[in-house]
């Protein structure tokens, strides 16, 4: 700053801009070179015939006994799970082929594609393997599978009965339908008959009509433990 | 008189050619069952008429052998649970089915080398892509493809050890056998006391404010000691810990689909690996061969 003289002094705002230039021009430059594209070196290939001894100056990865391995893949052997995808279904199929060979009992509940299937409200009646007849009002179907099951409610010496059926159960030998229900229920599942109001209480009046239609068309006591003399 | 060096730094700089004498430190690594406190022979304790000591790994492998199955388990996916009616007496009973998929026998663990007798066993498939480097040569050296699930049975002896590469199968299993499922249970996150460990909580009103589901005290002040106790029941994450389920009687199996359907319930999510192995408080089945 000392070299310049008074007289000059008057032209320092020229400076400024002048300093500018000679700084922004080599950073602009600087710049421009770090976007040059330059390809990924590659490896220097060794010389060919090299001796053993030179072997150990090279680092590890480079030298030739020490590259990587390639492992063999096996094969995996056959699949089970590609053979059978769903296993739940498999083994409900193959009890059903055994339970319900026709698939008559599963049509009969199936309320959602068979039109003439039993309904929610009608008045059933069940005989167990062991004799033991149990007629109600259907309050639930209830759609699973093997494990398909309806809720069946009377009212037997003044005290209200629930009974949930398996349907699929070795042990159920026959469901008939006594009565359908007159009106289409809006409901799926009649759990409002529970309260006083909308009780039916007992249905053995009807299932006694039923029996009795029954045995005076085919001429013979059909379910039920008969009475010993 | 000149400063003198200490006659430690005198020592520091290591003449070439002579190389400095080195301790080795490092302990050797044992394997298997080991005793805390190893029998040491002395003049008082050495004789033919005084008892064999009980404190060696061979005496805790005898110990052992009584609670380890003969032969191995396998690796099962659970896939759900459904019903089986009984042929003879119509009883619905609950079940679990189970998946074996590609089961196969991928090394040994012998008492020679790793201080007890059981079977490496992989089950399912990986890519190889998707996994270390490690394990696929661990699968490629014993000549299997790369398996998903590796998990180890304990068996009592070598004859127990199937050879690598076998296929294990659902007929390795009988019907009527009973086997133990081990299992991760179902993850139920983090979890409070009530929950976690069925404590019953604090009122609803008296004064009690904002603690009605939290624990009442953490422990005696002063007179305890002033800390918690180790092992104190809190809130903490719940579930996702191995648990097994004992003495699940086998209700059918389907070598042709890999299935073995086990009474009643086993822990877990659907899709959880399962290992089985046969029960260990029923006696043990009639060896069969692998189909």
């Amino acid at each position: 700053m000392a070299a310049f003289s008074p007289m000059l002094r008057q032209l320092g705002c020229v400076r400024s801009s002048l300093r500018t230039r000679e700084l922004v021009q080599p950073q602009i430059a600087r710049r421009a070179l770090s976007t040059v594209y330059s390809a990924r070196p590659q490896p220097t290939p060794l010389p060919e015939k090299l001796p053993e001894a030179f072997l150990s100056q090279l680092p590890q990865r480079l030298r030739p006994d020490q590259e990587p391995k390639k492992l063999k893949i096996y094969p995996p052997p056959p699949s089970t799970r590609a053979v059978c995808r769903d296993p739940i279904a498999t083994l409900t199929t193959s009890q059903l082929s055994v339970l319900d060979p026709t698939s008559e009992r599963k049509k009969l509940f199936d309320y959602r594609r068979n039109p003439r299937s039993v309904k929610v409200g009608d008045i059933l009646r069940v005989t167990f393997k062991n004799g033991d007849p149990f007629s109600g009002v259907c309050l639930s179907i209830r759609l699973r599978g093997i494990d398909t099951s309806f809720l069946l409610r009377n009212e037997l010496t003044r005290t209200a009965v629930e009974m949930s059926v398996k349907l699929f159960s070795p042990n159920v030998k026959s469901v008939e339908i006594v009565e359908r229900t007159a009106t289409r229920k809006r409901r799926a599942r009649l759990y409002y008959m529970r309260q006083r109001k909308h009780d039916v209480r007992s249905v053995e009046g009807t299932v006694w009509h039923y029996l009795r239609q029954k045995t005076s068309v085919t001429g013979q006591v059909s379910g039920g433990r008969k009475k010993k003399n | 008189m000149p400063p003198r060096l200490h006659w430690n730094l005198l020592q520091l700089p290591s003449l070439p050619g002579k190389p400095r004498f080195i301790v080795p430190q490092c302990s050797i690594r044992n394997f298997g069952i080991r005793s805390l406190n190893p029998p040491k022979p002395d003049r008082f304790n050495v004789g033919d008429d005084l008892p064999v000591l009980k404190s060696t790994s061979t005496a805790a492998l005898e110990r052992k052998a009584w609670t380890l199955p003969p032969r191995t388990g396998a690796i099962a996916i659970k896939k759900g649970m459904t019903a089986i009616y009984d042929a003879e007496t119509g009883q619905r009973l609950a079940c679990t089915v189970l998946q074996l998929d590609r089961v196969e026998v991928v090394s040994h663990k012998t008492r020679e080398k790793h201080g007890y007798f059981a079977v490496q066993v992989g089950a399912g498939w990986r890519h190889h892509s998707n996994m270390p480097k490690s394990l696929v040569g661990h699968f490629s050296a014993n000549g299997l493809s790369p398996k998903r699930h590796v998990y180890e049975f304990r068996v009592k002896d070598e004859s127990g050890l199937l050879p690598v590469g076998q296929i294990i199968n659902a007929g390795w299993f009988q019907e009527g056998q009973y086997i133990d499922a081990r299992s991760n249970t179902k993850g139920k996150g983090f979890a409070g006391v009530m929950k976690r460990h069925g404590f019953h909580g604090q009122d609803r009103s008296h004064g009690v404010s904002l603690t009605h589901r939290s624990l009442g005290s953490a422990g005696p002040s002063q007179g305890g000691g002033s800390r918690v106790y180790p092992g104190k029941k809190m809130a903490g994450n719940m579930g996702n810990e191995q648990h097994t389920e004992q003495n699940l009687r086998i209700l059918r199996v389907d070598p042709e689909n890999g299935l073995v359907v086990v009474k009643g319930a086993v822990s877990g999510p659907k899709g959880c690996v399962v290992r089985i192995q046969d029960a260990i408080k029923k006696p043990w089945p009639e060896h069969t061969s692998v189909e």
